[in-house]
Order: structure tokens, then sequence, then C-alpha cells
């Protein structure tokens, strides 16, 4: 068995009167990709948001590569290795796809207002030097053909692999996909877990992944977490855990609420 | 057509990068260039000293507030008192022996220090009570200078600029302070186009985007808009000196009240937020149009078009220069910046309707 990337001791979340985790143990295994299932509601982004630092845990702890990283800000964690996207494409808006997507650059450049006041012998060449990282990814990500539009008018599909574009470019050591096929069509969805695998592999990441598509979970996912109303019900690998009773039971049961 | 886009591509990173990489936008800028550098013998010393030259200066002020404002996000109802700060350091620093250029520099480091501080105490609020803790420095400040006689110089409360040169150049001809002026200004927008293409510049529009999304690649907002509070300061304390000894000669609290942050602001918003030729317009208009207004309303009341009484003639010109400023608000939150750009696009890509991007 690999070594644990991110461990989640005990994790607790309430708002107000809303206790959102109750108390969710879990890890993520180094070059894994790891799901995180649940019904509407369940508590997926508030488990990533703790992660990431939006929402520390008021109770429990979370570990990255032996690590206590939950109490730090988002900005901290980010630099150490974590990059995420989300469930709302959280593009910036009034920039282009590559400008976008050299932002994901940010921890490894110097925002200096003096650089700018040297431009042509200071920021010039670190512009230039990331520019490279950046075709890379635009490459591997086949985002050429959009390269200089602004990111509002591309379609969602592609504004939501622009924010995957911007995540690889902080070089992470561990991925966290909030959705990332929300509203694509079955296409759009084959490209996007292509790119993922891809991506996986080739910068050996730990991918933590929340996602509805149930076939796309059992197909990808090494293992999964099943969360319900803030409770882990099933944890292990994808196929066992999702033919879990309890967990056939609550995503019945979601279903029934929904329609 | 020389004024065109469509045949250019670049084929190197830097290239793509320039300030101006469309060939007619490089002529129009070394012509105003070459217009701005004549201006002395081109204009009357009347229109020299008491238009081209404030109208200069001003816009060093207003593209100062513009990085935190328009790059930023961060309003700051507050500025004059920054300029103040700048203003009256460096005269007591010339005073005290300080060759004026370090007195510039001191006076923009005396307005980052206690406009960083202000910035660190308003940051920790969002929204109406940043307003409200920009305000509270304005007042602050200008409490300070007028209570303190040693700072505003006596009873009078004028304080005279000593005589002084900048690098040899003694700033007792116009032609000196015009050239001094348009030093700051040339240097304040190159240095604001550049921020808007360097990882600050972008973190900044991202916090004013998306301040969650610019956090999670690794923006710390709090340092982040603490520098653009920083380096806005710094900008807006030597704008301030140099309109104290280039335009001015003699500084009273009241040039830096608290209706001159109003003016500053209005200055951003009508010339464009974040935009450079905006603070160029921005305070081009603020300046020109109150004046304008009055003269033209003086003038058909003078030829019996319509009447008015005393009270009214003075008054109308303000109500007609907040009336347009709303109207900016409401019809072109982009400001005067967008207009100029959407001319500007239409030739562009002429005789096309629309342009490709
Ligand atoms: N900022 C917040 N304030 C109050 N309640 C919140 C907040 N964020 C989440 N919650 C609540 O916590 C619970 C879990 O929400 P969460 O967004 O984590 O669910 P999810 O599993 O991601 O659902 P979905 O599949 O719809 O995205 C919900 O009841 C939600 O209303
Ligand atoms: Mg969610």
């Amino acid at each position: 068995m690999s070594e644990a990337v991110l461990r989640c001791e005990n994790v607790s979340r309430f708002f107000g009167g809303i206790h959102a985790l109750k108390g969710i143990s879990a890890e993520v295994r180094q070059g894994e990709i790891f799901g995180l299932v649940g019904p509407n509601g369940s508590g997926k982004t508030t488990l990533v948001n703790c992660v990431t630092g939006f929402y520390p845990p008021q109770k429990g702890r979370i570990l990255f590569e032996g690590r206590q990283i939950s109490g730090q800000r988002p900005h901290r964690i980010a630099s150490n290795g974590i990059a995420r996207t989300f469930q709302n494409v959280a593009l910036f808006k009034g920039m282009t796809v590559l400008e976008n997507i050299l932002m994901g650059r940010h921890i490894f450049m110097n925002p200096n207002p003096l650089a700018a006041l040297f431009y042509p012998v200071w920021a010039a060449k670190e512009e230039v030097a990331h520019r490279r990282k950046v075709e890379q990814i635009i490459d591997l990500l086949q985002l050429e053909s959009v390269r200089d539009e602004h990111v509002e008018v591309i379609p969602l599909g592609l504004q939501k692999r622009v924010e995957l574009a911007r995540a690889l470019c902080a070089e992470p050591r561990m991925l966290i996909l909030d959705e990332p096929m929300a509203g694509m069509n079955q296409e759009e969805k084959e490209y996007m877990v292509r790119f993922i695998l891809d991506a996986q592999e080739e910068l050996g990441l730990s991918v933590l992944i929340i996602e509805h598509h149930l076939d796309v979970v059992t197909s990808i996912c090494d293992r999964v977490l099943v969360l319900n109303d803030g409770n882990k019900i099933a944890e292990g690998p994808a196929r066992e855990a999702m033919s879990d009773p309890e967990v056939v039971k609550a995503y019945i049961g979601g279903q029934a609420h929904a329609a | 057509m020389f004024y065109r886009l469509s045949g250019i591509r670049h084929t190197s990173y830097p290239a793509a990068r320039q300030l101006w990489p469309i060939a007619a936008d490089r002529w129009q800028v070394g012509l105003v260039t070459a217009l701005a550098l004549a201006a002395p013998v081109l204009v009357s010393d009347l229109y020299l000293g008491s238009y081209v030259l404030p109208w200069l200066i001003w816009t060093a002020a207003a593209l100062s507030l513009s990085l935190l404002m328009g790059l930023g996000g961060q309003l700051h109802f507050g500025f004059a008192a920054v300029m103040a700060i700048g203003a009256y350091s460096s005269i007591h620093l010339t005073r005290a022996g300080v060759p004026f250029e370090f007195a510039l520099l001191g006076g923009g480091v005396a307005a980052a220090v206690i406009g960083t501080a202000f910035g660190a105490a308003a940051l920790r609020v969002k929204g109406l009570y940043l307003v409200m803790a920009t305000l509270a420095m304005q007042y602050l400040v200008d409490w300070v200078i007028t209570n303190v006689p040693a700072i505003s110089g006596g009873a009078q409360a004028t304080l005279r600029t000593p005589e002084v040169s900048f690098l040899l150049l003694p700033l007792e001809s116009l032609d000196a302070r015009y050239y001094v002026a348009l030093l700051w200004t040339v240097l304040m927008t190159l240095f604001f186009l550049n921020v808007k293409r360097t990882s600050f510049g972008r973190a900044l529009a991202a916090i004013r985007d998306k301040d969650f999304a610019a956090a999670v690649i690794g923006v710390d907002p709090f340092r982040t808009k603490l520098m653009a509070f920083m380096t806005a300061s710094f900008a807006g304390g030597v704008s301030g000196a140099i309109l104290a000894f280039c335009y001015y000669g003699a500084v009273t609290p009241e040039q830096f009240g608290f209706n001159v942050s109003i003016q500053l602001v209005a200055m951003v918003l009508v010339g464009g937020l974040g935009s450079v030729i905006g603070g160029y317009f921005g305070a081009g208009f603020v300046l020109l149009v109150p004046i304008v207004l009055t003269n033209l309303i003086a003038g058909l009341a003078g030829a019996g078009w319509i009447s008015v009484s005393q009270n009214l003639a003075a008054h109308l010109p303000l109500i007609f220069y907040g009336g347009m400023i709303i109207g900016f608000l409401l019809f072109e939150p982009l400001g005067l910046a967008k207009i100029y750009d959407n001319i500007r696009k239409y030739f562009l890509v002429w005789p096309f309707r629309h342009s490709g991007s």
C-alpha cells in the first residue's frame, strides 16, 4: 500500500445549526484518483473547502504530505502544492484564456510593483520564462484555438478546461476537481476524462475528484469515499463502495427526493 | 490604410507582449510625445501654465488613484490627503536642505508609509466601511495639517515652496516646471501600462474579480491589496509634491481637502476605471468642463439669451457637472476611455463593422 498524501482526521464543520461534516476521516494515496461522491448537499464541496482552507474545520485536522495544513489560509495551502477547480467555473473575467492560465503560475512569480518599473530588465524575463510552461499546458489540454479569446465568450465546456489548465500550471502535487464535468455533453465529458487521466499520468499527480456521473467515477477512480448528510457511508475500491447497500439506498433516496 | 489590425502576426513572446503591438499606435504615441515636448513653443505661456500643466499633474494623480481603484478595486475617498502628505513632506524636506530630487522621493515615501498604515486598517473592513476608513484618513490628515503650525506653516497656514532645481535645472521658469511635470506623468503612464502586464497587476485584477479564485492559486489577498495601497500612495505623494512645486508654488490645507478627493474619484470614474488613457481624459474633463460651463453660461447670460441670477449662475456649472458624472455612471460605466476605444476599434477594422476579437 502506498503512502497517504492527504489525510483528513475526524473533520467536522458546522454552518450555524447545520452539521455539514460529521467527523470525516479519509486518506488519498500517492498517485491515485480518489472519488468523492454523494447526493446533493451531502458535504462534498464542504470537505474540499476544508482541505483548501476556505472553511477551516472546527474539529479534527488535515495533513498534506505529513504536515498539518488545516488552519492555514487558502493561498498558503495553494503554495504548498494543492490546486483545485470550482463547481461553478471561477475564471477571471476580462482576461484572456492565456492570461487566466498564466495566473496559475502566480506562486512562482514575484508580484512586485518594482518589477513593473523596470519592466524590460526584470518582469519581461519572468513573463517569457513562464510562458513556456503555459504553452506546454495549452498543448496538453488542446486549448491553442482559444488561446487569445476572452474567457467569458468561450463555451462552458472549454471554460472548465481552462480552469483545469490554470490549476495544472501551478505544478501541484495534488489536484482537486469539483464536478469537472457538470453541464457537459457526452463528447466533452470524454475529452475531460482523457485530459484528467493524461495530466495525472504525465505530471504524476494525486487527484481528488467530486463527480456525479457514476459511470465516470467507476471507470477512472481507484478508490472512492461516499458521503451522505455529512456522514461517511462507504470507502474503498470504486465498484465495491458504489454497490454497498447503504450507498444504493442513499442514492435512490436522494433521487426520489429530487424527482 | 495604415491603421489596421489585420496582417499583424507576432512570432515571438516578447513581440506579442510589447506595449503597443500595432504600428499605427506606436506612430500615435510618437506624435503625442513630440507634441508634448514641443508644447512650450506651440502653446502660449498662459495656456501652458493654467491648463496643460495642471492637466498633466492631475493626470498623474488620477493614474495613481486608478492603480488602487481601477486595478485593485479598492475605493479611496481620502486620496487628496495622501497627496497632501507628499506635498508637505517634500516642502519641509527641501526647507531642511534636502535636494529636491530626494525630497520628491521622501514625499512619496512619507505618503506611502502613512497611506499604507491607513490601508492596513481599512483593509480589515470591506465596501462601505472601507470608504469610511479612507474618509477618516482624509479628515485626520486635514486636522493634523491645520492644527500643527509646524506643518502648515504658521498663522496664515500657507507654506511657500522654496526655490529648487531639478537635476541642475532651476524650477523658476514655467518651461522647466512643465518638463518636470511631463517627466513624472510620462513615468506614471509607463509604470501603469507595465503594471497591467506583470504578475502584480494580474493578481490585483484577479482579486478584484474573484478573490476566492485568486487565493486558490496562491495570491495573498491582503498582501497584494496592501501593496496596491503602498504603490498608489507613493505615486500620489510624489504627484502631490509635483503639484506643490510645479503648479501651486504655495500650499494651504484647503488645496487638499475632501472635495479634492471627490474630484479625484470623479476623474477616475469618468475617465474609466483602470485605464491609462482614461486618466488623461478624466483629469481633463474634471478640470475643464466646469470652466467651460461657467464661461458658456456667463456668455449666454451676457448676450441676454438666458436670464439667470448671480447665485444660480454660480451653481449651474456644478449642477451640469454633477449630472454629467451621474450620466457616465449610468450609461457608460467604463468611462471616456471606453468611448475612445469604440471609436478606435471602428477605425481598426474599417470598412468592416466588427472586429474579430
Ligand atoms: N457557506 C455555507 N453556509 C451555510 N451552509 C452551507 C455553506 N456551505 C455549505 N452549506 C451547507 O452544507 C451542506 C453541504 O453542502 P455542500 O455544498 O458541501 O454539498 P455538496 O455535497 O457539495 O452538494 P452538491 O452536490 O449540490 O454540490 C448543505 O446543507 C449546505 O446547505
Ligand atoms: Mg458541491
